[in-house]
């Protein structure tokens, strides 16, 4: 029960991904070089809503390609995401963590809905395996995704709004720095049902030409779906070159459900927790991956809060919304995953599907995708319902 | 552990109603029926608070019986000033989540409704109710009384990272939408309980930490008044 907390440095030792741009995160990559991605329209058959969306739908090819890979788990699209993403991130340490046994691998899920597709067809009496109605309460999801992968050390599930995939990171670190785990796969999934899109529809928060973040037109968000997986580790565990999580911050507007506050305070408050974690100074940060959904108020808010916490000295950021839609619980990990491949690849990458930025933008707004030095220190940002804002810091540390 | 302390308890549940200083009083008749038909209305805020109930009715269940522990607990956050505000965190747990919601928001879908279909949109209620700006955490756990948010906030605050956080367990699903449910998906009963932990002040009101299930620790303390009236 006690929570003692160490020093232990945590690290990033692999990932996975599967978005609209396909199955792994080297098409993320090339989405990210050519900062076109994976918005596009699908004919819906929604209740009150019937007509073409256009958002970050994973295709029907990938979704094939994952069921023949995956057969038994062809059911459950949330789960099927969700494993394909956890093996990949087993193969990309590439045997490295081999010698971790079961009893100290974790994993934590952020999820929004789990496997809402599975109560969309139990309330409509439609069939729907026992396996899968399981699956709709995410702790569940969680349990039966470390099952599968050998995992049997520490389980959490975090459910926060659009700020879950940053929570599950801080959670996922937590449980390494209280030595419950050597190495936690940190989960984020998340569909486009039926469910999600009436909702999104019903505020009216979509936009029907696909999001253009930061935008001076923009008129809402572009909805996404898919899985990412970061699987961290204890530091000294990794040989070579690793990117840290060493700080995270989330505070609440106290303000309104579904809307942001309108000077970015609540934000701003969570860089600066996530910095004082971190131990650094908002100079440090070399790049900032916004959260940057497209809706007038967001993006707003967004470049406020950046302003109150970096002064007239902004540093590079951009949004990726345009690249995979707002992947609402698996938007932090996925995200992060980007902020990797900037590093990897020195790059700052870009916002896709901005023409003209808002007056109110800071003007280091990425726009296009450019080379850059290689960044050391980089900031992640998300918000989401219920006044939440979060913040991760993540570092590049040589051996 | 002895440095921190349980300041505040409330509880909410089929048996009663109180916290740690009034002790649990039985409800009126009608009402534990009427929690489980999710129809929670004004004469039941009354119970718990003098303050105006309009917004209690635009919530749905889980936030009305969240919001009711919330006020129960008498922590005293109105009279603290903002920068102590921003170092309250508020730490949720809960099996069934928003699924009452998530069900009523698939029969008749209303934007009003779709706020709620997150089981963290409690915690946002809490927060703008009594403007605490702290970092916020919701998880979702296997069993009704898991205790998972207390274990974080004894973490955040051996890091020093909050002084006081509010740990609150609630389940909630109404008997007609919990029959249309398969049994693993049915939370045990319905609760809310709220729990106040930070460092230990040496105040009268305080309880001693002790680990466990948010539930059983708040109705324990809540059987047992400090000061019964």
């Amino acid at each position: 029960m006690e929570a003692a907390v160490s020093k232990t440095r945590v690290a990033i030792a692999g990932t996975g991904a599967v978005t609209a741009v396909g199955s792994g995160v080297e098409p993320l990559r090339q989405a990210l070089r050519t900062n076109a991605g994976g918005l596009h329209a699908r004919d819906c058959v929604v209740r009150k809503i019937g007509q073409s969306i256009i958002a970050g739908w994973v295709s029907e090819t990938t979704l094939e390609q994952l069921r023949q890979k995956h057969p038994g788990h062809a059911d459950s699209r949330a789960f099927l995401f969700a494993h394909a993403a956890l093996k990949q991130s087993g193969q990309s340490m590439a045997g490295q963590l081999n010698s971790v046994p079961p009893t100290r691998r974790g994993l934590v899920l952020s999820t929004t809905k789990a496997d809402i597709e599975s109560l969309e067809k139990l309330v409509r009496r439609q069939p729907c395996s026992p396996a899968t109605q399981r699956q709709i309460q995410p702790a569940f999801l969680a349990a039966d995704l470390a099952a599968a992968n050998q995992i049997s050390g520490p389980v959490q599930c975090v459910s926060a709004a659009c700020i879950s995939g940053l929570l599950a990171i801080q959670q996922g670190a937590t449980l390494i720095r209280r030595r419950l785990a050597d190495l936690v796969f940190v989960v984020g999934v998340d569909l486009i049902s039926e469910f999600v899109l009436a909702g999104f529809t019903s505020l009216k928060s979509l936009d029907p030409e696909g999001c253009r973040p930061f935008d001076k037109a923009r008129v809402g968000l572009s909805l996404g779906e898919g899985a990412g997986v970061l699987a961290l580790a204890r530091r000294d565990l990794l040989s070579g070159p690793v990117v840290r999580i060493t700080g995270w911050g989330s505070s609440n507007d106290a303000n309104h459900l579904t809307g942001p506050s309108r000077d970015g305070a609540g934000l701003a408050l969570a860089i600066s927790r996530a910095l004082t974690k971190a131990g650094k100074e908002p100079e440090a940060i070399d790049y900032i991956n916004a959260h940057g959904t497209g809706t007038p108020y967001n993006d707003n808010m967004e470049s406020l809060a950046l302003q109150s916490s970096f002064g007239d000295r902004v540093p590079p950021f951009s949004s990726s919304k345009g690249l995979l839609g707002h992947t609402l619980g698996a938007a932090g990990i996925l995200e992060t995953i980007i902020c990797l491949v900037a590093i990897d690849e020195q790059m700052l990458p870009g916002t896709p599907r901005l023409r003209e930025p808002d007056a109110v933008t800071p003007k280091s707004l990425v726009h296009e995708p450019r080379p850059a030095a290689p960044s050391r220190c980089i900031l992640k940002i998300n918000c989401g319902f219920g006044g939440t804002n979060a913040a991760l810091v993540l570092e590049t540390e040589s051996p | 552990m002895s440095d921190l302390a349980i300041l505040a308890v409330s509880y909410l549940g089929p048996e009663g109603f109180g916290n740690d200083q009034t002790g649990l009083r039985a409800w009126p008749a009608p009402l534990d029926e009427a929690v489980q038909h999710g129809e929670l209305e004004p004469l039941h805020w009354s119970l718990v608070s003098a303050s105006d109930s309009s917004r209690f009715l635009r919530m749905d269940l889980m936030c009305r019986l969240g919001l009711m522990a919330a006020e129960l607990l008498d922590a005293g956050f109105d009279e603290m000033p903002e920068v102590q505000r921003e170092r309250v965190a508020v730490f949720v747990e809960t099996f069934a989540g928003s699924l009452d919601t998530d069900v009523r928001f698939l029969q008749t879908p209303r934007p009003s409704l779709f706020a709620y279909t997150l089981p963290s949109t409690v915690m946002g209620e809490i927060c703008i109710r009594y403007r605490l700006k702290g970092p916020g955490l919701c998880l979702v756990s296997p069993n009704d009384s898991d205790g998972g948010a207390l274990v974080e906030a004894v973490d955040w605050l051996r890091e020093g990272d909050v002084d006081a956080c509010l740990c609150l367990g609630c389940e909630a699903v109404d008997r007609e939408i919990a029959a249309m449910l398969p049994e693993h998906l049915r939370p045990q009963g319905w609760h809310a309980a709220a729990l106040l932990v930070g460092k230990s002040s040496g105040a009268r009101r305080e309880h001693p930490f002790t680990p466990g299930s948010l539930a059983e620790i708040c109705r324990k303390l809540c059987f047992k008044p400090k000061r019964a009236c």
